[in-house]
Order: structure tokens, then sequence, then C-alpha cells
């Protein structure tokens, strides 16, 4: 019964976990928030998952991007320190400023960077929930269960 | 326009471009992929003749600025030289490829880091800057390893690939050593000022800097003792080894020599170290390659010789060895790569290169065979071609020394090069001979699977069929290619004129009986073999690096046991109190205590005397809970109280960071005591004591460390300068971010380097096969238990789980 509430928390929840991870990177420059935070968030959402519907079913929705995130993120963040060459050197920030709607917006590669921080975060977390999960669901509830089944037969 | 800059960005942008491209699809993107290489061999040609009149290109970029740190490309004669080798010899290679990997898949993987290889040491003979060429050094180690391991599922490409990148790396450290100390005797990097920087033979400190970067370049080049990588490395896919583990990388540690050829050349340390090594390596090469029955091996061992011979060549200041160095430089490049490429034919066609089991291919791939015999006879050193260019120089360099009465180096280096050269002809000979012309194979003859393409050949052709005849038009470039080469590795402008007829010269006569000696080996090849055969294994230096590395293994092993061999509570007591020791050191004995105390603490609030009372009783009820989880979420608890401080106190992004740590720490312990044993209940007291020593004293020196960071001050806080300058220099409101993302970026880069590691290491790690024997065997009871009626499915389900892993 539990796990049907969960998937339905998991169902609306996680969409909403994610867009709050999101928002919370696109405004960490200027307030709370930022790369690290929105990862932690994003991960959160996706142990939800794992709770709710156990890491086969999150391994074929997220599966073919867990593993090389973490590589993805040290790539971006490697690739938004070099694009500071083009300013004077490493880590040099380059920043856009432009105005849309009104509001004053700004891009620059030190958001690409914490966007790289973001994917590192993730694809660890990623990493670990879903081995440490897959090692908990085989290694001791199936375990008992089928202990249990034998005892009853024998019985 | 940074032409320089922009050649090395086009290369590493085309190698994704590539892998994105799947080039397998078609044969059409041979010419595809050999155009990136080709452009900058045209850019590079047309740059020939203001290079030659002195006007050099150079391009600096800043790096680090306030660490002086820049990345500097410099197109001098050398550079040039190497580059054309790399680029021109690289374009061939791209065209090959597609037709060796004709319709695998994995081909856009190996054009990718093929370009990547080819960028990294585009750069590194551009450099103008040790550091910048120290990167791109690295970078030829990496991508060298990726393309040995290629084929991943076979165990000598792995061990292969792992020996390589040890001994490379390992060497280039070494480098990086003696390439700092040089820099900071003189003040820079920049390899042009260190050249021209007054007395710096002299000084103190070149010995060592300069043994530290022989050893960067004896590794990278295979010299003695460190040759035995380069034969492993073999079990790259051919055109990695034709053009990185004989056109190209190894010859890194030759370009460097001889980029430092004309600051450090007149040390006796300088010649002595070259002319040694190089020399022994060359006679050991030479000798070893005939005993190899693998095509790729024997011409392995071949290519040690030359790169000994390079070395040696790089020892003397004198007019005969320049020439040398640089004409055996491109002969090389123009006769082994084809050789390389051509057995890279022969094992795609007959599927195997063990010259036991071919025989008479000459009649099926009469251009392959022409390739071979050209090739051969440009390694050979016979008549017109540039190899016999390029040994008639080495001799003449040991005779004039013999002449000038020098009998120990003249001597030794005429009989070195005799030796090595008489069994390199004869190794070419019997590759040659037994591969393509004698009618019956020794044992279990191989069978054409299908026969080359003209296209798979033409690189081969094409590149032999320039070191073939290159000799004969040697003025049409000597003066633009290579004397502007000499001219940097001398230190002196220079002028060249080469003659492939010197007359009946004592060197000529040398030459025509090193041929003759050389057929005569070749005859009795299988008398040579056997006797080398019998020679035993262990006192090669394979074994003794074999040796190092299970000594390393069996260290740590030990190390292990004895530190973390214990169940779990021991050694987290082991870690703690390291650290308490760390604390107590720093607390009493350092010197460093030059802090203000500053005036008072304030008294807290009820709110927070509240929190840390709730903080207390966590802390006190995770000691007392009798279960494990009850444990975890009690320690959560204590967490949790920590982020409530954090809002107290107005740190918003702590406590979020706080907060989601927690709850995923929970999380994370819950399932990782899923998996751990619980540790028996202790009733020894003494032990029990023990452990609450362990914690008592971790809690009180982690008190003890907040309390002293708060209460004194050491230098002037640089909060201030973050506050103000976040949003002027940052661009941010948020000062956290803005620190953690650009004023720190660096730390925040090494932090993500270390968890993308431990996403890594936890990766390999937790796929433990226990696991998965578990779940095999729980998969097997369903079926047989309770799904009794539905079998398939289980194994089924179990294909894919483990497919997907």
């Amino acid at each position: 019964m539990i796990e049907i509430y969960l998937r339905l928390v998991d169902k609306i929840l996680t969409p909403i976990i994610f867009l709050i991870a999101i928002f919370l990177f696109l405004r960490g420059h200027d307030m709370p928030g930022g790369g690290f935070i929105a990862g932690l968030v994003a991960a959160s959402a996706i142990e939800l998952t794992i709770l709710a519907r156990g890491t086969q079913a999150t391994r074929d929705r997220y599966g073919p991007w867990a593993v090389p995130l973490a590589g993805t993120g040290l790539t971006i963040a490697v690739g938004a320190a070099l694009l500071g060459m083009y300013n004077g050197g490493f880590f040099r920030s380059i920043w856009l400023e432009f105005s849309m709607a009104g509001e004053k917006l700004k891009l620059g590669t030190p958001q690409l960077f914490d966007l790289g921080v973001m994917f590192v975060v993730v694809g660890m977390a990623i990493t670990y929930l879903l081995r440490l999960g897959e090692a908990a669901e085989v290694a001791v509830p199936e375990q008992t269960r089928l202990e249990r089944q034998r005892e009853d037969r024998h019985r | 326009m940074p032409a320089l800059a922009l050649s090395l960005v086009i290369l590493f942008i085309s190698a994704p471009i590539f892998w994105l491209l799947k080039p397998h699809r078609s044969l059409w993107f041979a010419w595809l992929g050999a155009l990136p290489p080709a452009t900058i061999t045209v850019w590079q040609a047309l740059q020939l003749p203001a290079i030659a009149q002195g006007n050099f290109i150079a391009e600096r970029y800043a790096w680090a600025p306030t660490l002086g740190l820049e990345l500097a490309l410099r197109l001098d004669g050398l550079a040039l030289f190497f580059g054309l080798i790399i680029t021109g010899v690289g374009a061939c290679i791209a065209f090959y490829t597609a037709y060796y990997f004709e319709g695998e898949p994995r081909q856009g993987f190996f054009y990718l880091v093929l370009y990547s290889f080819m960028a990294s040491m585009l750069g590194l003979v551009w450099a103008d800057d040790l550091l910048t060429l120290f990167i791109f050094w690295e970078g030829t180690s990496i991508t060298s390893y990726l393309l040995i391991a290629f084929k991943s599922d076979y165990k000598g490409a792995t061990e292969g690939a792992r020996r390589a990148l040890i001994v490379t790396t390992a060497g280039g450290l070494a480098m990086l050593a003696g390439m700092v100390l040089l820099g900071l005797h003189v003040g820079s990097f920049n390899i042009s000022e260190i050249l021209a920087a007054p007395d710096i033979a002299a000084a103190s400190i070149t010995p060592v800097a300069l043994i530290l970067i022989f050893l960067g370049a004896f590794t990278k080049s295979a010299q003695f003792p460190f040759q035995f990588w380069l034969p492993g490395a073999m079990a790259a896919p051919t055109p990695a080894s034709a053009y990185l583990h004989s056109a190209t990388m190894v010859k890194a540690g030759v370009f460097l020599l001889a980029r430092l050829h004309p600051a450090f050349s007149e040390l006796p340390l300088w010649f002595w170290t070259l002319f040694l090594v190089g020399g022994f390596t060359m006679a050991l090469g030479g000798v070893s390659a005939i005993r190899y029955t693998d095509m790729k091996a024997s011409l392995a061992y071949a290519t040690v010789a030359v790169l000994g011979t390079l070395v040696m060549l790089l020892a003397f200041r004198e007019k005969y060895a320049y020439e040398a160095f640089v004409v055996t430089v491109l002969a090389h490049a123009l006769y082994k790569a084809p050789l390389f490429l051509s057995a890279g034919i022969v094992d795609h066609a007959m599927g195997t290169r063990d010259l036991r089991r071919l025989a008479n291919l000459a009649r099926t791939m009469p251009l392959v065979a022409a390739t071979v015999v050209l090739a051969a006879l440009s390694m050979s050193g016979v008549l017109p071609t540039m190899g016999f260019l390029a040994k008639e120089l080495m001799l003449e360099q040991g005779f004039q020394r013999l002449e000038r009465g020098d009998g120990l180096v003249g001597g030794l280096m005429y009989a070195a090069s005799v030796l090595a050269a008489l069994f390199m002809v004869a190794a070419i000979a019997t590759l040659a001979w037994e591969a393509f012309f004698r009618r019956q194979a020794d044992e279990h003859p191989a069978h054409l699977h299908h026969a080359p393409s003209p296209g798979f050949v033409a690189p081969a052709l094409l590149l032999t069929l320039l070191g073939t005849v290159g000799a004969f038009f040697a003025g049409m470039y000597e003066n633009l290619l290579l004397a502007p080469a000499i001219a940097a590795i001398s230190g002196e402008p220079t002028t060249l004129r080469l003659k492939v007829w010197h007359g009946l010269t004592p060197v000529f006569l040398t030459s025509l009986a090193v041929l003759a000696v050389g057929i005569g080996v070749f005859a009795l090849r299988n008398h040579v073999r056997r006797a080398f055969a019998a020679v035993p294994e262990k006192f090669s230096s394979l074994a003794v690096y074999d040796a190092i590395i299970d000594a390393i293994y069996h260290f740590a092993y030990r190390l292990t046991t004895v530190i973390q061999g214990s169940p779990m509570a021991p050694q987290v007591s082991v870690t703690l109190l390291a650290g308490v020791a760390v604390v107590v050191y720093a607390l009493f004995f350092s010197t460093a205590r030059t802090g203000v105390l500053l005036d008072s603490l304030e008294i807290p609030s009820i709110a927070e005397w509240l929190i840390f009372a709730l903080a207390i009783l966590g802390a006190l009820a995770t000691v007392r809970a009798r279960s494990r989880l009850s444990a975890i979420i009690s320690l959560g608890v204590v967490g949790i109280t920590v982020t409530i401080f954090f809002i107290v106190f107005g740190a918003p992004d702590l406590a979020l960071t706080q907060l989601l740590i927690e709850v995923l720490t929970v999380i994370l312990l819950v399932l990782v005591f899923f998996r751990v044993r619980p540790d028996p209940f202790i009733e020894d007291d003494r032990r029990r004591a023990f452990r609450l020593f362990v914690a008592i004293a971790m809690g009180f020196f982690g008190f003890t460390v907040v309390m002293v960071n708060h209460v004194t001050q050491i230098g002037e806080s640089i909060s201030p300068y973050f506050l103000e300058k976040s949003y002027s220099l940052g661009k941010g409101t948020n000062v956290v971010n803005v620190i953690l993302v650009d004023f720190r970026g660096y730390d925040t880069l090494g932090e993500i380097t270390v968890l993308g590691l431990a996403a890594l290491g936890g990766y390999a790690l937790l796929r433990s096969p226990q696991i998965h024997k578990l779940r095999r065997r729980i998969v097997a009871a369903r079926s047989a238990g309770e799904d009794g009626a539905q079998p398939v499915s289980a194994v089924k389900h179990e294909a894919t789980e483990v497919g997907h892993d």
C-alpha cells in the first residue's frame, strides 16, 4: 500500500522538485541557490523515484544519463574555465548582458561552470544511490523472503 | 591571424565532430578524415620560405597571468619540420583508418582519440613554453593509452596500455620536476628565453634538471632500459602503431632533446649520456628485431633501434650528426609508417600477421608487396633511397671521429651502427621474403579473406614513394626544410648540400659490407632465431619492471591489511585519532601562532540555547539507540539542528546545502547499513573504554578547533574583500556562489574532480561480483520456486540485467 502512495507522490513531486532544482540553479548567482544545491535537490528527486519504484525502473528512466553525467559535468566545468582564455586567462569570466522583456539578464562562464558542478553532483549522487539501492533491494528483503518461504515449505 | 592556435583548435574540434558523424557508415569519410590534417600540412608547407629566412611565427596566450603562466607557441625550423611530419603522415593515417576499420562501429571513437593525439603532438612540437610542452606531452601519453587499449577485451591490450602509461607518465613527472628546476633558475618557462639564458649550462642545478629531463625523454622515446613498453604497445590497432609508435609520439623525447640541444650539448654529461644510452639502445633494438615472427613486434624493435640512433646523433655537435639526424627522422617516418600500414593490411586481409603462417602474398597483393619492398630497401639503406642517405651520413659521422683519432667514440659508434644496421637488414629482408615471396608457410598457412582495395594501399604507397625518390630531389627542399631544422638544433644558421653519391669512400664500402653481411644473416635466420630464443627472459627490463610493479602491489596490500584489515570501529578509530593528533600538534607544538585574540564571546539567546539542547539530545539519542535505524535517524536530528543554526545566523546557502546533505546522508546510511554486517556487541570493558576515549577526544578537539578559530584571527580577514567585490568583479549578489564559481573557481574545480573520481570509484566498487552472484541466485531460485511457471521470463530478466551492466 505504501508503495502506491509513494508512486503517486513520485508522479506529482518529482517534476516539481526538478523544476525547483532548475529554479535554484538559475537564481544561484544572485540569491541562495547555485549548482551544488541544485544538484543535491535533483539527486533527492531521483532518490524519491528509487524509493517509490525501485532501482530498475529508475535505471530505465535515467540510466543512459547517469554514469556519463559526472564526466560531462567535469568537461563542461573545464570548458567554461578554458573559455576564459579568450578574456586573458584560465578562469577569467566572460559575461553577456542583455535585456529581454524589460528584465536585465546576464549569462556568463561562471554560470556554465556552475552547470558543470551541478552535473557532477547529480552524477555522483545517482551512481551511489542506484548502486547502493540495488544492493539493498537484493541483499536483504529478497533473501529473508526466500528463507521464510523455504521454512514455510519445510513446515 | 592566430594560425597556430587555430590549427590546434581545428584538430581538437574535429575530434568529437568526427565521433558524432559515425564515420563507419561509408568509406567516403576517408577523404573527410584526411582533410583537417592535410589542410594544416598545406598551410605549414606555405610557411616554409618565410621560416627558412628566419621569420618565425610566435603566439602567446595568457593562462594564469598572476602566476606568470602562459601558453606559448612558436613555429621555427625544428617545429615546422616535425609539424609537417605529424600532419602529413597524419593525413595518410586518417585516410587509411577508414579502410582499416571499415564498418566497425567504434571507428568514430578511434578518430576522436586520433585527432586529439594529433592536436597534442602538434602542440608539443610547436610549444615555446616548458609547461605548455608538458601539458601536450601528457596529452600524447593519455591518447596513446586509449589507443593501445582500444581492443579493451583483449588482455594484452590493456596490460600493454597500462605499462606504456605508467612508464611514460612516470618519466613525464620526472621531466616536469626538471623543467620546474630550469624554469625557476632562469625565472621564465619560455623555451626561447631559457635557451638564450647566459651560462645556463654552467648553473649548479643544470645536471640535476638535465638528468630528470633525460628520464622523461628516454621513457617517451623507448630508450634502454625503458624500451620494453614499445613492443607491448603493438597491441594497438595498426594505424595507431604506425602513427604514434613509430612516426610521431615516440619521437617526442628525441624532439625535446633536439630542442634543448643548443644550450646544453657542450656538457660532458649531455654527450656521454646520450651517446651511451642511444648507442646501446640502437644496438639492442637492431639485434632484437629479427627474433620475432610477429610482423609488428619485429618492426617495433627496429623502431627502438632508430630511436636509439637519433638519441646518439644528438650527442654530437658536428655537421654530419645534424644532417644524419634530420635525414633519419624524415626517412624513418617515410619508410616505417608504410611498413606498419602494410602489416595492418596483411593482418586485415589474412587474419594474422604471424610470419610463420604467411607466404607468397606478392601474388595476391602485388601493390602491398611493392610498398613493402620499396620501404624495406629504404630501411636497409640500399642506394638511391632516403634511408641510404641517412645511414651514409651517420657512418660518416663515426668515420670523421675515427679519422680525428678519437678511437673510443668513433669506434664504438661505428661498431654499434654496423651491428644494428646489418641485423635490421636481415630482419626486414626476413619479413619481406617470408610474407611475400617464399612458396610455403611454416605452419597452418593463413587464407585470404578479402583482397585489399587500392584505397587501402594508397597511403602506404604514397609515403614509400616519397621516401624512395626523396633523396634524388633533396636539392628542392634541403635548404627549405632540413637546414632550418638543423639551425634550430645547432643554434646557428646553416646551409645544406646533400649528395646521394659520394664516390667509393670507405663509408660507402662499409655500407656495402653491411648489406652483404645482413643478407648472410638473413640466409641463416632460422639459426639466429633459435640462438635468441635460448636467452633467458628474466634478465629483460620487462621482468624487472614487472617485479617492481608486483612489489608495489604487495606493499599496498600489506599496508591496507595493517591499517584497514580490522572491523569498522577500529578502522574509524585510526582515522579519527590521526585527525586528533594533527590538531594537537597544530595547537601545542606549531610555532606559527601569530593570531590576534578577539575580545569576547556573546552570550547566546534563549532560542539558541534551545537548538543547542536539541542537538545534544539528538547526539545522546544516537549513542543510546538500540537499533541502527534509530541511530541513523537521531543523527539526522543533529544535522537538522545544525541547519537551524545556519538559518539563525543568516547563512541560507549553507542551511540549504546542509539540509539536503543531511537528507541524502540519512538515506545513504540506511542503504549502506543494509550491506554492512553489524559489529558484535562488545562485552570487553577495556575496548569500550578505548572507544569512549576516541569519541571524547574527537569531540573535545573538534570543539577546541572551532573555539580557537572563533576567538583568534590570523592575518586580515578576506571576507570584506569578497563582499565588496562580489558584484563589481563577479557580477553576482550571492557572495557564496560568486566565491564558489568565480573567485575560488580553482578550488571548486579540484573539489568536483574529487567528486567525479569518487563517483567513478563507487561505480566500480559497488558493482562487486558478489551482488551479481546473489542476484543470479535469487533469480534462479525464483524461477525454480514461486514463479516456477515462468522460468523463461526470469532468465530473460537476468539477461537484460547482465547486459545492462
